[in-house]
């Protein structure tokens, strides 16, 4: 796992939903993104356990994080990024 | 433990629904992205008089007609979900059905995609304490019973089917180590409301299964790889140990991550989802069988079968395959 900061979670975001680079900014939530449904959060989800090697399925609240703040907040929280 | 898996059949119902029949019910759903994450394309369903008793009468049929003495079945252990009734125990209505003896023991085990890793458990240390000699462990479900037609999360993903195995006593250990768990802080994650007796006030006519999909993928990728760990832990094995894989048959998602988590070689995993669907405890079984009639497990070979799911519930066992009792 390479050094991680807010930049590289919103590539990894940016990546799993498949949208342009400059789409996802640390503002983004999943009701401004067509493409953040049920199936773009489980592809967040898995990119995010990828990115961190693992360490991202054991955190509960990840599945309910609706928003790349909650996200980045989460990862802050664990020591992650 | 000195037992054996000594035959093994699946029934799948004839009724085969493809994703573009979902479409057509559902216009606005995305389905070539909800394609591309389950991996699944069609799934048989049961039709409407069509039971788990039915299916499990049919996948066991299968084994007498391939020679398996009735005589020697000392238990049917039925896994399901999907009873044909609250009560009276359907692995008893399959104990009469099929004419088997009637000192035989038939119980239900109610549990889903680690199903039957339990039963195989169960089963063989049965057959371990002298309590009985072989007999069938069957899991058979039909969750499509339960499905709402608009719910994108369910329908795309499950599909109905029976297994059946016979476990006799075997001067190999053929099966086991077993690890086994439960969580049921994760039960409202993948359920079936008002279908028992804690009913709400205005409770549902038709049962509905729910599942948080996010929530169980979570549970997959965290609890899994622990459960595999452990199996290889208490039979002093490593990953390479293994000849070959066989996870429960969720979806591409669940079983990619998996293989990622784990880091398996994609040649050593089994997966038959496309045309079959998650049919949750059936999933293993019918992996397995399709497996060895692909010639990708060959008799001697050390197999892991993994099962996890809706309780939380999961379960990994290694089996040796083949070679008789």
């Amino acid at each position: 796992m390479a050094d991680m900061g807010d930049k590289e979670v919103i590539d990894i975001i940016t990546e799993a939903l498949e949208v342009e680079e400059g789409t996802v900014t640390a503002e983004t939530t999943a009701e401004d993104l067509e493409k953040w449904d049920s199936l773009g959060h489980l592809s967040i989800l898995v990119a995010l356990d990828k990115g961190f090697d693992g360490k991202v399925a054991a955190i509960a609240e990840m599945v309910t994080a609706n928003s790349v703040l909650k996200i980045l907040n989460l990862l802050r929280d664990r020591g992650l990024i | 433990m000195k037992v054996a898996i000594t035959a093994l059949e699946y029934y799948l119902p004839q009724s085969v629904e493809d994703n573009a029949a979902l479409a057509v019910d559902n216009p606005d759903w995305p389905m070539a992205a909800i394609e591309k994450k389950t991996g699944i394309k069609s799934r048989h369903v049961a039709a409407a008089e069509e039971t788990a008793a039915d299916m499990a009468v049919s996948a066991a049929e299968k084994l007498f007609a391939g020679g398996v003495d009735k005589e020697t079945v000392d238990f049917v252990i039925l896994v399901t979900q999907s009873p044909d009734y609250a009560l009276p125990t359907s692995a008893c209505l399959v104990q009469d059905r099929l004419g088997l003896k009637k000192n035989c023991m038939a119980f239900d085990v109610n549990l889903g995609c680690s199903g039957f890793v339990y039963g195989l458990g169960l089963g063989g240390s049965m057959i371990e304490s002298g309590l009985a000699s072989g007999g069938l462990v069957v899991c058979s479900e039909t969750y499509t019973k339960y499905i709402d037609p608009h719910d994108r999360t369910c329908r795309p993903v499950f599909g109905d089917g029976a297994a059946a195995v016979v476990l006799a006593a075997s001067s190999r250990d053929a099966l086991g180590p077993f690890e086994m768990g439960s969580d049921g802080s994760g039960g409202g994650s993948l359920m079936v409301a008002d279908s028992g007796a804690r009913r709400g006030e205005a409770p549902a006519s038709q049962p509905v299964l729910f599942m948080d999909g996010a929530k169980v993928l979570m549970f997959t990728m965290d609890k899994v790889p622990q459960c595999m760990e452990a199996v290889l832990q208490k039979s002093e094995k490593t990953l390479d140990d293994i000849d070959y894989f066989i996870f429960h048959q969720a979806s591409r998602l669940v079983v990619d991550n998996i293989v990622r988590r784990m880091d398996l070689p994609e040649e050593k995993v089994f997966r038959n989802y496309e045309n079959i669907g998650n049919t949750v405890s059936a999933a293993l079984p019918v992996a397995l069988k399709d497996a060895v009639a692909a010639k990708k497990i060959s008799d001697g070979d050390l197999v892991m079968l993994v099962g996890f799911g809706v309780g939380y519930s999961w379960g990994a066992c290694l089996v040796e395959w083949g070679g008789g009792p």
